[in-house]
């Protein structure tokens, strides 16, 4: 517009200079607010691509199906509303009959239980609570796409139904080895052998999946036996025979079940891409929630700003004064204010950005998070404080640019 | 042609019986090219003349032309931009911008005005090498003496080729070496055409200037023509009587005139002594 915004640009630079420490502390509010926003959102994406990530490795195409009726859909089968505690509330399990259904469905090419076991396994006199048992089938492996690099997996003929099979996890966890391939275990009374390790499980927090890295698998049948029928299946894996068809094969196998359960619709069928939106509509909603309460910082931060130009303004009445005396109009004397309390607040806003980048590092290294800062959100953080400022610089520039010059003057 | 053309101007502060009269219908004619001084005790209504011919402040009341513009009823921007084309400001205090360099201080009426950095620099640093601190361009006000500091400002106050230069009491705040620095060049910058008015308590000054305008309470008493290199006479005569800027004068001053009050309550005294006291004070630091 005029060469004078350059100017005032400078005098709002060396003004922030002159007092460094206490823009500083004015530019703290703004940070604290472009810190948490920023971090909040970005472990909310992060944990999204990790969940992206871990589904597409498992395949988009692979259909679950659990028990309790998890999703409401419209007429079309677009999901529209989530019920997380439905597995509590609504009864109905899903039993081996229904594996049975799932199988025979056209279509199907593998599927296979799991079943989670309650019990912590034994092992050199030791418990360890946190290893999840799993029942399963021989095809899990298949199912899954997941590699056995040490040993091998159960089969349908074993005689030997002893046979465990590790997540890496459990290998150091439990047993202190790399490979304890021949090690055994005790569980609810039984020994078990390791005879299998599956090579490292993507995962990500927050996924609706058990973390296979920390379970042991064993034969859906010895669950069976060992808990006299008791363990129920939390989820069936099931695998189209062609990765396209995958929607009409879910729905073939909705129909089915839903015809076994005597047309009862006490079960899920999610697809994989499905169980996937299911999750980040989750993690969406916790970041916006969190992100809204950590943008009331930036409100206090706002106010923070307007305080401290309020201030500024009447220890510079004097400067105001001799400006207005020579020549400046009141807009250009409003500019000036603006102008500082913008810069004020887009380099607190900056800064906050930095510090961003700086947390975002740190949480990658020290936890299993893989928050992602991407571009939007930054500018998203430049463009809120850009905003702050431009609002809560208004009424200390104002107050500045309707001071009466000879007022102004005077003062001293 | 007159520059300035006061017409029974007044200004009023405050309302009703709390009123106060700081100038009451002063008129007042100053040609183009005069060299005007100000004189009159504290409170005489100088600086709100000063003040109202420089555009700070709007008269209550008569008219005011300005550079053959009426300017009684300006707005505050247009005043603003008015006084930035027309008036360069001197002050007694200097009024710098602590935080810009002397150059910097110089070159701000132009940025107003929105000039380029280029251009503004260049003009700012010639009107510098005219007052003789082309060597002080990036020293601090903080860095420099009294008289050099009061010539920045009379740099800030010529840079923008105003047609009147307003002073008040640019002499002040000065030593007499400063004093004498500070008033050669306002003398110099008249030989070259500019309309000078300035403000001061000191008779000796007078012989820079070609007009002396003696104010007391509001209003113009006496306005004489002189001659350069001569004090004026009506000054010359107070030149040697009791000088009325210090504290204790005014308050001198105050208590013989509360003498001359008549029967002024005592139960009332130490209270009206207390207030006038006050008052005396801020009289005094309102010249600094």
């Amino acid at each position: 517009m005029y060469s004078f915004n350059r100017g005032n640009f400078k005098t709002a630079i060396a003004s922030v200079r002159a007092s460094k420490w206490r823009s500083l502390m004015t530019m703290m509010g703004i940070i604290i607010g472009i810190v948490s926003v920023v971090t909040v959102v970005s472990i909310g994406e992060g944990v999204k691509q990790q969940v992206i990530s871990q589904t597409n490795h498992l395949g988009k195409d692979l259909i679950t199906i659990r028990p309790g009726k998890v999703v409401n859909r419209d007429k079309e089968g677009n999901i529209t509303g989530v019920n997380l505690f439905a597995s509590y509330t609504t009864a109905g399990a899903l039993t081996n009959e229904d594996v049975d259904t799932v199988q025979k469905t056209k279509g199907i090419q593998q599927a296979v239980p799991l079943s989670i076991v309650a019990g912590a396994i034994m092992y050199d006199r030791q418990t360890f609570p946190d290893v999840i048992m799993i029942g399963t089938s021989p095809d899990l492996p298949t199912v899954l796409g997941q590699n056995i690099p040490y040993g091998d997996f159960f089969t349908t003929n074993d005689s030997n139904q002893n046979g465990a099979i590790i997540g890496p996890k459990v290998a150091q966890s439990v047993f202190g080895q790399e490979v304890p391939l021949g090690q055994s275990f005790e569980f609810l009374g039984q020994t078990f052998i390791v005879r299998g390790m599956f090579e490292e499980f993507e995962t990500s927090p927050l996924s609706l999946e058990a973390d296979f890295n920390n379970a042991i698998f064993i034969p859906h049948q010895v669950v069976q036996e060992i808990t006299n029928k008791k363990a129920t299946i939390y989820e069936i894996i099931a695998k189209p025979a062609v990765a396209s068809q995958g929607d009409i094969v879910a729905s073939a196998t909705a129909a089915n079940l839903k015809k076994a359960h005597g047309n009862q619709e006490d079960f899920t069928v999610l697809k994989q891409n499905e169980s996937l939106n299911v999750t980040s509509n989750i993690i969406n909603l916790l970041t916006r929630f969190i992100a809204g309460i950590a943008a009331i910082s930036l409100l206090v931060g706002g106010i923070g700003i307007m305080n401290v130009m309020l201030v500024s303004v009447t220890e510079r009445m004097q400067e105001i004064g001799i400006r207005k005396a020579i020549g400046a109009t009141s807009r250009q004397i409003m500019n000036q204010f603006m102008i500082e309390a913008t810069v004020l607040s887009v380099l607190g806003g900056l800064i906050g950005v930095g510090v961003s980048l700086l947390i975002n590092v740190l949480l990658r290294i020290l936890t299993n998070l893989e928050p992602i800062i991407s571009w939007e959100v930054v500018a998203l953080a430049a463009g809120v404080s850009l905003v702050v400022g431009i609002i809560f610089g208004t009424v200390p520039a104002l107050k500045a640019a309707r001071k009466d010059p000879i007022d102004a003057l005077r003062n001293e | 042609m007159p520059i300035i053309e006061l017409e029974d101007v007044s200004k009023l502060y405050g309302f009703g019986d709390a009123a106060t009269v700081a100038l009451d219908e002063v008129t007042l004619h100053i040609e183009e090219g005069e060299f005007v001084a100000v004189m009159g005790p504290s409170g005489c209504g100088k600086s709100t003349l000063m003040n109202i011919i420089g555009l700070l402040d709007r008269p209550s009341h008569g008219k005011f032309t300005l550079n053959s513009r009426s300017v009684a009823k300006l707005r505050p921007n247009q005043a603003a931009k008015y006084r930035r084309d027309t008036i360069g400001f001197i002050f007694q205090n200097f009024n710098l911008l602590p935080r810009l360099t002397a150059l910097e201080n110089v070159a701000l009426p132009l940025v107003y005005k929105g000039m380029s950095p280029t251009r503004r620099t260049r003009q700012a640093s010639d009107i510098l090498a005219r007052v003789g601190l082309q060597h002080r361009e990036y020293y601090y006000p903080r860095q420099l003496s009294g008289g050099q500091t009061q010539c920045v400002a009379i740099a800030r106050a010529l840079v923008n080729n105003p047609k009147l230069i307003i002073a008040d009491e640019p002499t002040g705040n000065l030593d007499s070496a400063g004093s004498r620095l500070v008033m050669e060049l306002l003398s110099e910058i008249h030989k070259t055409g500019n309309t000078i008015l300035f403000v001061t308590h000191n008779p000796e000054l007078t012989r820079y200037a070609t007009r002396v305008v003696y104010m007391h309470d509001g209003g113009i008493i006496r306005d004489e023509a002189t001659a350069i290199g001569e004090v004026a006479e009506t000054a010359r005569r107070s030149m040697y009587s009791v000088s009325t800027t210090s504290v204790e004068d005014d308050l001198a001053g105050v208590s013989a005139l509360m003498n001359h009050l008549p029967d002024a309550e005592p139960a009332n005294e130490l209270t009206m002594k207390q207030k006038t006291r006050k008052k005396a004070k801020r009289g005094v630091r309102g010249h600094r």
